[in-house]
């Protein structure tokens, strides 16, 4: 019997080259409830998601350049569920012809030894922040409305405080790179919920 | 997922690694067990670049597993393991600046599987960079989670068609003898490959053992 | 004088029977399509119809009132044959609805009065009105007074408090705050504002030869704040260039992925 060649490689390799297209903007409180109720009756016809989920923000720094991060979420609501490893690249947001940020964007599930393990790689916790709310989703995009708390006492999610009276409101699509007519449907949907919210294509950078 | 374990087992004198695999193969049909496809194991190396401490660099394995196929787990020796999706080799990608893959490290090991009743034997030749470097055998009792209530049986199993080769329990059992086997994911199996190809990398190219092909 | 008034009349008559025929036609189309075309008729179309007979009936409500119309309540009709056998001529004009200028139909067709059964009914009415005494009818006419303005307030109060609303969220009350925005996106992007949990020691505890926090490299925020500096310096002059930071950061991570995806050959081949 002939073993198989080894050169065949067994790595499935995942998803490679990704993008999230994202638009963000936010709602105050007191429209809580009237953008939540719009989206309910704009999205698709499933049971809308609430969540409650802690992110761990990771940094790791080389010799030079910029540090490479990571988030890491687990849910609070279903503290058995794996967690979410997140890796977010630089956006792009200098092209005029997309109407949103986009960014590489790989998504990893993983289980609960995760921070251990990312300790031992030499990542350490930059921040932490709760993040409380709800997902809706229309075809291939979803609206995630959330709450942001900061976390009093380091990795306590008991004793958190509201960062803000606002909720953030984010759109986004996974897609493989190049498919920028995601952007055109994100743009129209985002039309729809003017004016309770405005969805923008906002540069981090110069919100700092 | 049963109780698994892993063991090496040398290759007889004057016999290629591909001849000694072909008589395992013999010995186990003859027992009655049967083919059940095949299998692999495979694990990658990677080691820290941007290391400014000084200290001793750890390694870190990205291993994955046929039994389970969209799964990627990482270990560090001695250290934390991570059982993720596959797509934490799009993410190492990422991370390569600071993870370097050592390519000439890539160990893995690939074969035969066979069920004999409750137990799923798997003999793989060992290779790294395309040269055969000893023998794997997996067995998993697939009836039972506890090491301790379960290793005399295993023993005798082994001992059935490995002869003198029977390996001590695996030391990743012997921290928790009867303590149980967490069934959810196969961190202790791959632990236990990891140390079986930590030792086959070390050791010399086997005289005699050739190529697989 | 007297040939002037009858050439008035003569041409608003006319001109009144032209404007009915209209009206008659209008409404045998209309009937027409719901007796026949009920299936294919939107409600749309239903509605044009409506407003074509209300368009009519208005034009004929304005000839009536119309100062060069002379009144035909004046005008005095006084039947002076009458025939019990059949009128060809007559049926011919009443497209077949009146056939005999008989004694039987001329009271009806002919009366100043109201139908019978009405005037029955008023009579009847008239009888009540003066059977229950003056303070009744005040009383009556005070309830149905107050029924109806607390129908009313009821009627509009509601679109009052949609109306105002509606007005709260478009004007006074804005629905988001820009600034919020700004502060959750730093926040989710940076981790601004929120607390920092990393030890302020160095990267490597108890490693010699670390300073503190900033020979550990860079935090993110401090990383960002430099880019952000470099964006305020922009309007001042070159700043932007000389901190550099963020300008050249895409291109780093550009060759990063266009490396990694040539690396990742080797695992298909």
């Amino acid at each position: 019997m002939e073993a198989p060649p080894v050169t065949v490689m067994p790595v499935t390799g995942g998803a490679i080259n990704m993008m999230e297209y994202l638009l963000q903007g936010s709602v105050l409180d007191q429209a809580l409830d009237s953008l939540l109720h719009r989206l309910r009756g704009l999205c698709d016809n499933i049971e809308p998601d609430t969540f409650a989920d802690h992110e761990l923000v990771y940094l790791l720094k080389g010799q030079q350049g910029q540090p490479f991060l990571l988030r890491a979420r687990r849910s609070l609501a279903h503290p058995a569920a794996p967690w979410h490893l997140r890796y977010l690249g630089q956006p792009e947001v200098g092209d005029k012809s997309r109407h949103a940020l986009v960014r590489n964007c790989v998504d990893v599930a993983a289980s609960h030894s995760l921070p251990d393990f990312l300790n031992e790689m030499g990542f350490r916790m930059d921040h932490e922040f709760v993040a409380k709310g709800h997902v809706f989703r229309k075809g291939a995009m979803k609206v995630v409305v959330s709450k942001l708390s900061r976390v009093l006492v380091p990795g306590n999610t008991d004793n958190t405080e509201q960062l803000s009276l606002s909720s953030l409101v984010e759109l986004s699509v996974l897609a493989p790179a190049g498919q920028d007519t995601m952007s055109e449907d994100m743009r129209s949907f985002a039309e729809q919920l003017k004016p309770l919210v405005h969805l923008e294509k906002i540069d981090p950078k110069k919100h700092t | 997922m049963g109780f698994t374990c892993v063991c090496q087992v040398p290759v007889a004198e004057g016999k290629s690694v591909q001849q000694t695999v072909d008589m395992l193969h013999k010995k186990l049909e003859q027992l009655g067990a049967i083919k059940h496809g095949s299998f692999w194991v495979d694990c990658e190396t990677y080691h820290a670049t941007g290391n400014t401490s000084g200290q001793p660099t750890k390694l870190l394995y990205v291993m994955h597993n046929s039994e389970t196929p969209l799964s990627c787990m990482a270990l560090f020796e001695g250290g934390p393991a991570l059982t993720a999706d596959v797509n934490f080799d799009v993410l190492m990608l990422k991370l390569k600046s600071h993870f370097q893959n050592a390519k000439g490290h890539k160990v893995e090991s690939r074969g035969t599987r066979y069920r004999y009743c409750d137990f799923l034997v798997k003999v793989g030749a060992v290779t790294m960079s395309s040269s055969a470097r000893g023998i794997s055998v997996e067995v998993e009792y697939c009836a039972c989670v506890v090491p301790g209530d379960c290793w005399n049986l295993m023993k005798e199993f082994l001992q059935s068609f490995l002869g003198a080769n029977v390996p001590e329990l695996p030391s990743v059992f012997a921290t928790k003898p009867e303590g149980l086997y967490a069934p959810s994911d196969c961190i202790d199996t791959m632990t236990q490959y990891l140390e079986l190809f930590s030792k086959v990398r070390k050791q010399q190219v086997i005289p005699g053992g050739g190529s697989v092909r | 004088m007297q040939q002037r008034e009858e050439k008035q009349l003569e041409a608003a008559v006319e001109s009144l029977t032209s404007r009915v025929a209209h009206v008659k036609n209008s409404l045998q189309s209309f009937i027409y399509k719901l007796e026949n075309e009920y299936e294919r008729l939107t409600w749309p179309s239903v509605l044009d119809n409506f407003a074509l007979l209300s368009g009519q009936l208005n034009t004929i409500n304005k000839l009536l009132k119309n100062d060069k119309t002379p009144s035909f309540r004046n005008q005095v009709v006084i039947p002076l044959l009458l025939n019990p056998d059949r009128d060809e001529d007559l049926a011919k004009l009443t497209e077949q609805r009146v056939p005999v200028f008989s004694h039987e139909i001329v009271p009806d067709h002919l009366r100043t009065k109201p139908d019978p059964d009405v005037e029955e009914q008023e009579k009847h009415l008239s009888t009540e009105a003066v059977r229950i005494g003056p303070d009744a009818a005040q009383k009556q006419i005070q309830t149905l007074n107050k029924l109806c303005s607390s129908l009313l307030e009821k009627l509009n109060n509601p679109r009052e408090d949609r109306e105002s609303e509606n007005a709260a969220l478009r004007q006074n009350k804005p629905s988001f705050n820009p600034a919020d925005t700004t502060a959750l996106v730093a926040a989710v992007a940076f981790g601004k504002n929120l607390s920092k949990c990393r030890p302020p020691g160095p990267v490597a505890p108890g490693h010699p030869g670390q300073g503190p926090m900033m020979t550990g490299g860079p935090t993110l925020q401090q990383v960002t704040i430099g880019g952000a500096s470099g964006h305020q310096g922009a309007i001042g002059g070159q700043g932007a260039q000389q901190t550099g930071q963020p300008g050249k950061m895409p291109s780093n991570i550009k060759t990063n992925i266009k490396s990694a995806s040539a690396s990742m050959h080797p695992y298909n081949r």
